[in-house]
């Protein structure tokens, strides 16, 4: 009986319809709108904000992939992005397989390991900009006071160091929200396959490439990609932390987007940029799904 | 032998949890105790890992002489409003593509994972001339309306998680009460999943209250900014004082903290759940 209710009162198609749209108008008028906008003035000629400007074609795309600077921030974002996913893993491993352990007071910090990602970004910039200043910065002193440097590191005023700064600036920030779901896929190991691969007498590094690894790919994958999306756009930590420099050493495609836009007002160059940026993600979202297989539950 | 070896694991492994407790706290510690340094301590060329003096200088001075308090109170309006929003659409749209079953449902779930791939900037690209032909340009119902768009999508995967874990006997006994579809939502599942409302409520607010790029462009006037913008903004005005600086950062803070404290177990569990799922 209870299936016959079931199946006249749950399948009724225009109740699901009813729930959902509300969030579709809503992302249409705010995500897609603005989307189908920027892929229509990427083949207008608006040289300045205001201008109403005439359809060029591909003359855009064609500009763009010419500048040196645009190519540049493209592959400083490659850059930035490969080494903010590599940073970031790694350190929520080891904070995963930490938190995983037995210890006094674990499921507290299980909670407040997320706190870097609890404070805005701004505040982190600013708190960072202050610890890595050259002259009142506390990370300077105790580099040169324990002699680790002979002179203060410019962390953030040199070519050299910006960028490498910036990735740990901001790795530190995202670590721990990748770390609490790489723990999730820990902890539903089973704990005997572990007792039976000891018993097997495999090492601890067998033990990680056989049973952790495998077990926690489901996650591993969608984690890296979404790691990898994010970091590709990253605005505010590197606009708050450098403004893209010094110099352009730490201009990204979203940098490199912001200044044409809304420090030169060129709309065409900056939609087509961005439109760029979009495809390029979407082509690297597929690709990733397509060879990575994910394991059909 | 054994003990020795044991001992050894033990040390490991505190070692190891304090230097993960390190690499978490120190900046937030560095922040809050210099924000209680008087001016002559925070300039000092040897810093003090300890206060040696304590006052409440920075903190009084931020309050009365910059607009730290506009800026608070619209960054939680903003963001209060977005949680508000984001918990209605997405409870909704999240039982929708979990309990519903009609045609295009995957592909609409899909469409709101996709949105990772937006570029922020483009949105704001466009955004910026949709809200001055609606005039809503320096009006903080542009951050509400940007930042609910923005946070919502990925909120209904964080909610269907929650979903899925209420038992669907209670579903069962409730049709065989006579209960129609709308009463089965709103009292068998929402009660259900009110630790999942909190995780999305703290998710948007956290989002909304920091958000930098969007409040930058949007609101124009100095009564409207929002905390981030304005405090960005008055650092780079006047003379720095880091006094003000260490101050306004702490209090900002504060809030997501408190928030934190209450509803964060549930957003990690979800995020948990979400994770395996």
């Amino acid at each position: 009986m209870i299936e016959k209710i079931r199946r006249r009162v749950l399948q009724d198609p225009l109740f699901g319809y009813f729930l959902i749209i509300p969030i579709l108008v809503w992302i249409s008028a705010t995500l897609f709108y603005p989307l189908l906008r920027a892929i229509y003035t990427s083949f207008l000629n608006i040289e300045f904000l205001g201008e109403t400007g005439r359809f060029i074609g591909w003359d855009n795309y064609a500009r763009l992939l010419g500048d040196k600077e645009f190519r540049l921030s493209f592959v400083r974002t490659l850059v930035w992005s490969g080494a903010n996913v590599l940073l970031q893993i790694a350190l929520a491993f080891f904070a995963a397989l930490v938190l995983d352990l037995e210890f006094r007071g674990q499921k507290f910090i299980r909670n407040w390991i997320l706190l870097p990602w609890v404070i805005p970004v701004v505040v982190l910039a600013m708190i960072f900009r202050w610890m890595l200043d050259p002259t009142l910065g506390v990370v300077n002193y105790v580099l040169q006071n324990t002699n680790a440097v002979s002179s203060p590191v410019p962390f953030l005023g040199s070519v050299d160091w910006v960028m490498i700064t910036a990735i740990f600036v901001n790795s530190w920030r995202w670590f721990p929200f990748y770390a609490v779901m790489i723990l999730a896929s820990l902890q539903i190991i089973p704990p005997q396959l572990y007792e039976a691969a000891k018993i097997d007498g495999a090492s601890p590094f067998q033990q990680f490439c056989y049973i952790t690894l495998p077990h926690i790919m489901p996650v591993l994958v969608p984690v890296i990609l979404i790691c990898s999306l994010w970091a590709v756009n990253v605005f505010d930590m590197i606009w708050l932390l450098t403004r893209g420099g010094p110099g352009n050493a730490t201009q990204t495609l979203p940098i490199f987007i912001y200044q044409k836009g809304f420090q030169e007002y060129r709309l065409s160059q900056a939609a087509t940029a961005a439109v760029f940026m979009f495809i390029f993600l979407l082509v690297y979202g597929t690709i990733y799904l397509g060879t990575v297989t994910l394991e059909e539950k | 032998m054994n003990r020795a070896k044991k001992f050894f694991q033990n040390l490991a492994k505190y070692l190891a949890v304090a230097l993960l407790v390190f690499i978490i706290v120190s900046p937030i510690y560095w922040i809050l105790v210099c924000s209680f340094k008087p001016t002559r301590e925070l300039i000092r060329v040897t810093p003090t890992f300890v206060p040696h003096t304590v006052t409440l200088f920075h903190y009084v001075g931020l309050l009365k002489e910059t607009g730290f308090m506009t800026y608070f109170l619209n960054s939680i309006y903003v963001a209060t409003g977005s949680a508000v929003l984001v918990v209605i659409l997405t409870s909704l749209a999240g039982y929708s593509v979990y309990r519903c079953r009609y045609l295009g449902r995957r592909f609409f779930f899909n469409i709101l994972l996709a949105i990772y791939i937006f570029p922020r900037v483009l949105l704001l690209l466009f955004l910026y001339p949709m809200f001055a032909r609606l005039n809503l340009v320096d009006n903080l119902l542009s951050l509400v309306i940007t930042y609910v768009g923005i946070t919502a999508p990925l909120n209904v995967w964080l909610m269907r998680a929650f979903f899925t874990s209420v038992p669907l006997e209670l579903e069962d006994a409730a049709l065989v009460d006579g209960a129609n579809r709308l009463q089965i939502l709103f009292k068998i599942f929402l009660p259900l999943v009110a630790p999942g409302i909190g995780a999305v409520a703290i998710n948007s607010f956290l989002m909304s209250y920091g958000e930098y790029l969007f409040a930058s462009i949007l609101i124009v006037s100095d009564r409207f900014k929002t905390l981030p913008v304005g405090m960005a903004q008055f650092l780079q005005q006047y003379e720095i004082s880091w006094g003000w600086l260490a101050s306004g950062s702490v209090l900002i803070i504060l809030p997501p903290v408190i928030a934190f404290a209450f509803v964060g177990r549930y957003f990690v569990k979800g995020l948990t759940a979400g994770a395996i799922k």
